[in-house]
Order: C-alpha cells, then structure tokens, then sequence
C-alpha cells in the first residue's frame, strides 16, 4: 500500500506541475516568430524587438535561439513549420534552403534599397541564384587582431605583407612572448587562415571552375597549404590543445601578440577583459600590400518564409531593424559592419580595416562556396597535425568529387 | 583471515575514490571561485566564495523555469512506463511459448539497436502532424522507447516469478488484469526500482530528443539549456562551471537522500 | 483460457501500435530514404537505387569511423569490466566505510553525460596540462585532445570514469550471491586466492560478466555525447564515431539520405554483434 501512496504522490505532484503553465495576453495582435542562429546577438536582438514591440502595437515579435540553430532550423523545416522571420549566415545552410525555395523572393523589393550592392552579388554568387531571397544585415571581418599594448612595448609596427607577417612574429618569438594565439582545439578555428588565404592567393573565381570541373585543389592551392602550416611554427606549446574560448581568454588578457581571428570575438575578449587595447588588420596573405584584401562576409542575413501570413509585418519588422539608429545599435553591440549604406562602425579596434570596407577591397569567405558534406574543417584540422601537403590536397579534390557524385 | 578489515584493500579502493571526486571537487570549486582566484591557483578551494556565479547561472539559464520542465517529463515518464512496460513485458512473458509474443520479445528488443539519426528526422515529421513538439510529446516518445530496453529487463523478472501464484488468483475468479495489478504488479516492486531509477536518470539526462522535438523555449528541458549556455558564455568558466552544478545538482541531491535505496534499487532487480 | 488470452493481447496491441508508430516506421522510413538522394528538408528528391551503399564502401571517412568506434568500443568494454570487477571485489572484502565508498563509486552513472563531457573538456586543456609541465614528460604538457594519436585515448578515460559506475555495481550484485560458505570450504582445501577467484568466484558471476559485456559493448558502439562536448570528432576525423559521422553528414552537411544509408548498415552491424553476444548469454545460461 505504501507503494499505492508513492504513486499518488507522483500522480499529484505531476498535475501540480502542469498547472502552473503560463499564457501570454497577446490575443488580436499579429504574433511573428523571429528565428535566428547566433548566440551572442540575443541580447542585442531581445533590445531591438523590445522597442519594435512597443512602437507596433499592433505586432508582437518573439525571438527564438535555439542551441544548434542550423539543425533545428532544418528541423522546422521538416516540420512544415518555418518561422516567420529568420535571420542566418550567408553559409552553405542558407544556400541549400535558398535553393528548397522556402524564403520569400525579394529582388524587387524595397528593403534591399539601402543595402551595400556588394553584399546583395555576394548572396547570389553563394546560392548560384537570380533572385535575391535574402536582405544582407550585418557583415563581419575576418583578419589578425593585434595587442597594441605588446607592440608598442616592442616596437613592433602593423605588417603589410605575408614576409613582414613573418617578421614580426619572429621578433616577438625573440622576445620570450607567443606570437599567434593559435586554437586549433575546434576545427573551425583551423579554417581562419585557410578563408584568408585562399581568396586572396586563389581567388573565388577558382570556386566556379571547380563547379564546372576546370580545376583541381591539387593545381592551385600548394602555396595556401605551405602558408598554413608555416603559421604552426609561431604558435603556442598546446596549438591543437586549446580552442575558442581558451583563445578569446588568453588573449584578453595579453599571453600573446596577435590572434587570427573574427570580428565577432571582439564582444567575448572583451567580456573576459573590458580594458583589452585590441587593433585589427587584414591578413597580409602575400607580399603585394595593394592586391590585399579583406575577407568580409555577411554574418547575418534576414529573410521572410514563404508561408508566412504575416507577410506585410515581417518587412515592417525587418525594415524596422534595418533603420540606421537600430542597425547601428547593433553593430556597436556586436562590434559587426552594416550591410546598410552609411552606417559605420566606429569601435577603434576595427578602425584599421574601414578603408578596405569603404572602398570594397572585400572578398568573402572561401567556405561559404563549399559544401557542408565536405566537412572542410575537419579536413584541414587533420592535415595541419599530419603536415601532409600532398595528401591534404589530394583529400580536397576527392572529397569535393565524392560530395558531388552522391547528388 | 577474513574477519579483519583488509586494509590494502581499503587503501586501494580510497585511491579510486579520490580518482571519482577529484573533477567534482574541481567543479565545485571552479563554480565558486572567481577568474582572479582561478589565476592564483587552479586546484585550492577558494578564498571567498563566489555564490554570485550561481544567481548569475540561474537568472541567465531560467534554471526554475527549465528545472520545471525536467522535472515534469521525468516523473510523467517514470510513472508511465512503470505502469504500462510492465504490463507488457507481463504479457509476453506469460506467453514466451506462442510465436506471436516471443516475435514481440523481439520485436521490442531489436530497437535498442536502431541508430538515433536514422530515426530523427522522420520522427520530427510525425511529432510536428501529430501536435507533439511539447513537453507531453516528449514524455510519450521516452516511454514508448523505453519499451526496448524495459521489456527485456522486465521479461526475465517476471518469468522467475512462480506461475502457480497466479493460478491460485484464477481459481479464485480474478481475470487477467486483476490478477496482475493485485498479484504480479506489487511482486515487482524491485524490478520497478531499477527501472524507475533507470529511466529516471536516462530522461533527466537525455539531451538529443528534446533538442529536436521541443520548439517553444519556455518547454527546455535542463540539458537543452547547459548546450545553449555553453555557446553563450562559454568564455568565463566560472559561470559555465556554476551552471554545470547546477543542472547536476537535483540528482545530487536525491541521490544524497536516497543513495542506499537507489543502489538496492539497482542491484536488486539484476540479481533475478 | 481464450479470455485470458484476450486480455493479454489487449495489453500488448496498443503499446506495440504506438511502439510501431514512433520506432518502427520512422525507421522504415529512413531506409526508404537511403534509396534516394533526399537532403533532409527540400520537396524534392530521386530514387537512386543503390548508389548511396555503394559509395558508403568507397568512402574512407565511413571506415574511419568504423576504425576509431571499434578501438574506441573494445579497448573502453575491456577496461571499463576489468576496473569494475577489480573495484567490486574491493568493495566486497572486509572494508571499513564499504557503503560509503559503494555511494561514492555509483555517484558518475547519475551525472549527464554531456556536463561529465564539458568538464573533463576543461580539465585536459587546462589542469592535466599543468601536471603534465610539472613531471617534464612532454607528451602530457599538451592536451591529449588536440593530439591525432591520443585524442581518442581522452575519450576512452571519460567514458571509463563514468562506466564503471554500473558495472561496479551490477558486479557486486552479482559477488553478494555467492555463499561465503563456499569460500569456507576452499579455505579449508589450501587454495590461493588466485585459484579461488578462477575457480568459484568468476564462474558464480559469469552471468554477470556476460550482461555487463554486453551492455557496455552496446553503449560504446553507440558513443555520441561524449564525442559532442570532448572533441567534435576532431582532429581531423580522428574521434569521428559512427554516429556522430551519421549525426554530422546527415544534418550539418544535407546529405540525410547518404547517411540514412550508412545508418542502416550500422544498424546491421550493432544488431548481428549484440545477437552474437546475447546467443552466448543464453548459452551460459542453460549450462548453469
């Protein structure tokens, strides 16, 4: 019997339970479901929608941002259930669902009046698309930060080229201090160097030959390779030992001089030490410092779901955000660049790469043109410990033809 | 010889222990320290301790809310699959000799072997046609799963249990149904504990169902928001570690209460 | 009779719906899938016969995961047994504080696996390091982790610590059954305590070692958690498991059907193991 009274017990308190579920008073208004994947933006997001919702009274927004974004974006797919508003990285994800044909078709569409035309070529060459089913928001950087602190203690002046890269990073290893904080724990962090390089050294033009089969890893990217793995020798004592957020807290606190690295860490390093004096330039890939350029992309991207019934307020929403003051708000919060004419970032620890972004000596990321399936990031964490170069790019081109043979 | 205490033995089992507690000392003291006592020394217990690291974890994880929903999906689920995968496992125990119950035998146990993905996104579709991408329909999958793993476990229970008890209940006019809730159910009272416990800790614990079924984020269930937590503020340990604990520590501290009974528990059905 | 046999058909029909509804269609369909090259979201796809199996066997990252999960599964079956055994011997001698220590070594099997996973992931990177600078050997002074040839040794400890818990305690079930009277009666024969423990001890908990093998076996084929908070699979493909490649192809990558595929082979694999292994059970059993 005293089991009988256990399960009573359980019974009872399980229905206490779901008693106290909530409800939100939120009936006759339009209610838009705004899904987006990046972590360290929902703050700044939860502000912007707070002061949407209350200048429209009419529309309530709720953000949703699930752990493992893409995944349950997908998911929801699955699910016939797509949010009203979603916000993603122009990757290969959003590539693959532009192409289900599951966002709303913007090419003609106001909200891309304002936006830097850069960007807007930038979705399509993604995609490989016409139409335009995205607006580009923010865009971010990726290059080398720098501890000015340590180089002004060591006299040290930012590089211009691949040799002067080289150079400092050799003082600053005479100098008993670790030159590049390399985290190369995530196999994501691996790829840093191989998106500057490649676009620069390559050129994103060898992506669309590679898709009409014209040419092979194994021709054109012997020098990125060599550049990779020269890289290593610069490092720390545990390279492979350490990832991002060991990286984003050493650095914030000066263990060393230089950090390939994001734009979007600069919030992070920041968290981990408020007063961190960080400086910001693009990777000197090679040794002509006019042909450098910046690799930029676009980090967040907003688009409306085909099925919506909410279609008028999801542009009033994203032209809401789209607004200077509130794009601005965000990009400071964020340390990003605004995909938005007009609108700059004025954080001094990006201020060394305006003038590529002001006069669009950008080019993107060179993952965003490869598939996911690929898995590129385990492929080159894996040569980086073997230091195989001609196996490495041998692996390029056969997973790259397996990928597209299993089509 | 074997009355006294053997104390090499003793020693030697201490020294495993140590090796058990020793990442749990350092997370407690990690979650209680802060990054300036970190950088003095990583193994000493702190000098003050930081409880703020735990009101931060709470506030930013909405521990309450997510602690809730745990809780609610693991006590619906442990009852339910005690109160039906025992009565199927009776079932097909009593009828191991016909073929359309031993087929079931496995049938059932054949699933512990499906792979997770294979299943995932099918499962999502039919969730989503069904209304079950909430909490209920999480606790309805757990227990239909749990059939897999349950009916072998129950199966050899229940076969070592007489069937002249129940024969005596038939004589007596009881049906099927009576004869197991009065005769066989209160007899499996330490099959259920293991499994109880069992499926208890497997649901608590289980991160991957609810991450594809759940969709609205006041329905998170604990793991859910340690993964979430982890790419949000994965740069101060001291956050990440009190949040850690956090989540562990409603099974801590049952396990505290209840340990002899949830080790009995355990034992007490895999001795049969 | 037939009315009871009604009400025992009542009692499994409606779970065995459900069971087919939730388990077994989703998994038809799967393999329903793998004959197509779906993406796992798109509206549309084509049936591709059995080209996703045939590249599935010329895919060298399928065999590497099957390499690293198998190491990974026997190397971890082997020594998450023999500790637990030793460790429950232990606890079975004539020891002060036994129930405290049985306490403390089940305490890991309550623990998510996931968390157990995030923090052994901080404790190689930043406090076994420090051991390792401390004693001079160089291969310790990194984390074991970022190391092609170690990383999977790191995976294999996390899962061992956790384990061992079960087992322990399943063994000393098991050692609790035996009748110290037999024991007495070996005594009083001279033999050894290494002879005792082959002779009587090992052959009274052999049902045990079988279910405990088995059990872990199935876990370790199926290591997924583990791999997600200690290395992602990583470096390179070098802790890549079976399901985490099936769990990264399949979703991050769109090749659901691909991998679907792959999953049933898996499924096969796991399923043709664990029958072997329960045939042997059942083999023990009728022997005793």
């Amino acid at each position: 019997m005293k089991k009988g009274r256990l399960l009573l017990a359980c019974v009872l308190l399980v229905s206490m339970l779901s008693g106290c579920g909530s409800s939100d008073g939120a009936e006759g208004k339009v209610k838009l479901e705004f899904f987006q994947n990046k972590p360290e933006a929902k703050g700044s997001f939860d502000k912007l929608i707070a002061k949407f919702n209350q200048t429209h009274p009419g529309i309530v927004v709720s953000q949703i941002n699930p752990p493992d974004a893409e995944t349950v974006l997908k998911t929801r797919v699955v699910k016939n259930d797509i949010p009203d508003v979603i916000a993603l990285g122009a990757t290969d994800t959003y590539s693959i669902l532009a192409q289900s044909d599951i966002f709303t078709d913007l090419t003609q569409s106001k909200l891309l009046d304002t936006i830097e035309p850069n960007y807007i070529k930038m979705l399509k060459d993604i995609t490989g698309m016409d139409r335009v089913t995205a607006v580009p928001y923010a865009t971010n950087a990726n290059g080398i930060m720098y501890n000015k602190t340590i180089f002004k203690e060591m006299g040290l002046s930012v590089p211009r080229t691949w040799d002067e890269l080289i150079a400092t990073a050799q003082k600053v290893k005479d100098n008993g201090m670790i030159p590049f904080y390399l985290t190369y724990k995530d196999d994501w962090q691996t790829n840093l160097p191989f998106n500057a390089l490649a676009p620069n050294l390559v050129g994103i033009d060898f992506f669309k030959q590679l898709r009409e089969g014209k040419v092979t890893f194994k021709e054109k990217f012997r020098e990125v390779a060599e550049k990779q793995l020269k890289l290593l020798d610069y490092g720390h004592g545990d390279n492979f030992g350490k990832n991002y957020a060991d990286g984003n807290r050493a650095f914030a606190k000066g263990e060393a001089a230089m950090y390939i690295q994001g734009s979007w860490a600069i919030p992070e390093i920041r968290k981990a030490n408020p007063k961190a004096d960080i400086g910001f330039f693009p990777f000197p890939t090679g040794n002509d410092p006019d042909q450098i350029k910046l690799i930029s992309g676009v980090d967040t991207l907003l688009t409306i779901s085909e099925d919506t019934k909410h279609k008028k307020e999801a542009e009033e929403f994203i032209s809401f955000l789209l607004e200077p003051e509130n794009i601005g708000q965000y990009i400071q919060e964020q340390t990003a660049f605004a995909a938005v004419k007009g609108v700059n970032q004025e954080d001094p620890a990006v201020a060394g790469l305006l003038p590529y972004l002001k006069e669009g000596k950008v080019l993107d990321f060179a993952d965003h043109y490869l598939p996911a399936a690929m898995q590129l990031n385990s492929i080159v964490q894996g040569f980086l410990q073997n230091r195989n170069i001609d196996g490495y790019l041998q692996t390029l081109d056969r997973e790259w033809d397996k990928v597209q043979s299993r089509k | 010889m074997r009355t006294k205490t053997n104390w090499l033995v003793l020693i030697l089992i201490a020294v495993g222990t140590i090796l058990i507690l020793f990442p749990l000392y350092m997370t407690l003291t990690i979650a209680l320290k802060n990054p300036e006592e970190m950088t003095r020394s990583v193994f000493a217990i702190p000098t003050t301790f930081h409880w703020e690291n735990f009101r931060n974890a709470v506030n930013m994880t909405h521990f309450f809310q997510a602690f809730r929903n745990s809780a609610l999906v693991t006590l619906c689920t442990v009852v339910l699959t005690l109160l039906t995968n025992s009565l199927v496992a009776y079932a097909i125990a009593r009828n191991m000799n016909r073929k359309f119950f031993k087929g079931l035998y496995f049938y059932f146990i054949s699933a512990m072997f499906i792979p997770f993905p294979i299943i995932m996104l099918p499962i999502v579709k039919l969730t989503s046609a069904l209304h079950m991408t909430n909490l209920v329909g999480l606790t309805i999958l757990h227990t239909v799963y749990a059939l897999a793993f349950n009916v072998f476990v129950y199966v050899g229970y229940i076969r070592s249990i007489p069937v002249a008890l129940e024969e005596a209940a038939t004589v007596d006019g009881a049906g099927t149904w009576g004869t197991f809730w009065r005769i066989i159910f209160p007899l499996m009272g330490p099959i259920n504990a293991t499994v109880g416990i069992l499926i208890c800790l497997s649901t608590y614990n289980d991160f991957l169902l609810p991450l594809i079924i759940i969709s609205d984020q006041n329905s998170y269930t604990l793991p859910l928001v340690q993964y979430i937590f982890q790419g949000q503020f994965n740069t101060d340990f001291n956050l990440a570690f009190a949040s850690y604990l956090m989540a562990m520590l409603p099974m801590i501290i049952i396990y505290l209460f209840a340990q002899k009974w949830i080790i009995n528990g355990v034992t007490q059905g895999a001795v049969k | 009779m037939t009315k009871r046999l009604t009400a025992f058909y009542w009692m499994t029909v409606p779970a065995v719906i459900l069971f087919f509804i939730f388990m077994t269609l989703p998994a038809l369909q799967g393999v329903y899938y793998s004959f197509t090259n779906w993406n796992g979201f798109g509206k549309h796809y084509d049936f591709v016969g059995f080209k996703n199996y045939v590249n599935i066997f010329t895919d060298n990252n399928v065999g590497n995961a099957y390499w690293f999960t198998f190491k990974f599964a026997i190397v971890t079956t082997i020594l998450i047994n023999i500790l637990s055994l030793l460790i429950a011997l232990g606890l079975n001698a004539k020891i002060k504080f036994r129930n405290f220590f049985r306490g403390i070594y089940f305490l890991p099997n309550i623990l998510s696996v996931l968390i157990v996973g995030y923090i052994f992931n901080y404790l190689f990177s930043n406090v076994f390091t420090i051991w390792g600078k401390n004693s001079g050997i160089s291969a310790f002074s990194t984390n074991i982790l970022g190391n092609e040839n170690l990383a999977w040794i790191g995976i294999v400890i996390v899962a061992v610590w956790q384990g061992i818990a079960f087992n322990t305690i399943l063994y000393l079930a098991g050692l609790q059954t035996i009748p110290t009277s037999l024991y007495e009666a070996s005594n009083l024969d001279g033999a050894s305590r290494w002879q005792e423990f082959w002779k009587i001890t090992f052959p009274l908990i052999a049902p045990f070692f079988t279910i405990n093998m088995v059990l872990a076996m199935k876990n370790s084929l199926m290591v997924f958690d583990q791999i997600i908070a200690l290395t992602n699979g990583g470096p390179g493909r070098a802790t890549q498991s079976i399901s985490h490649l099936i769990y990264t192809g399949g979703f991050q990558g769109g090749e659901f059907a691909y991998q679907s595929a792959n999953s049933v082979i898996y499924f096969i694999v796991i399923a043709v193991i664990s029958v072997l292994q329960l045939k042997f059970l059942q083999g023990r059993e009728t022997d005793m």
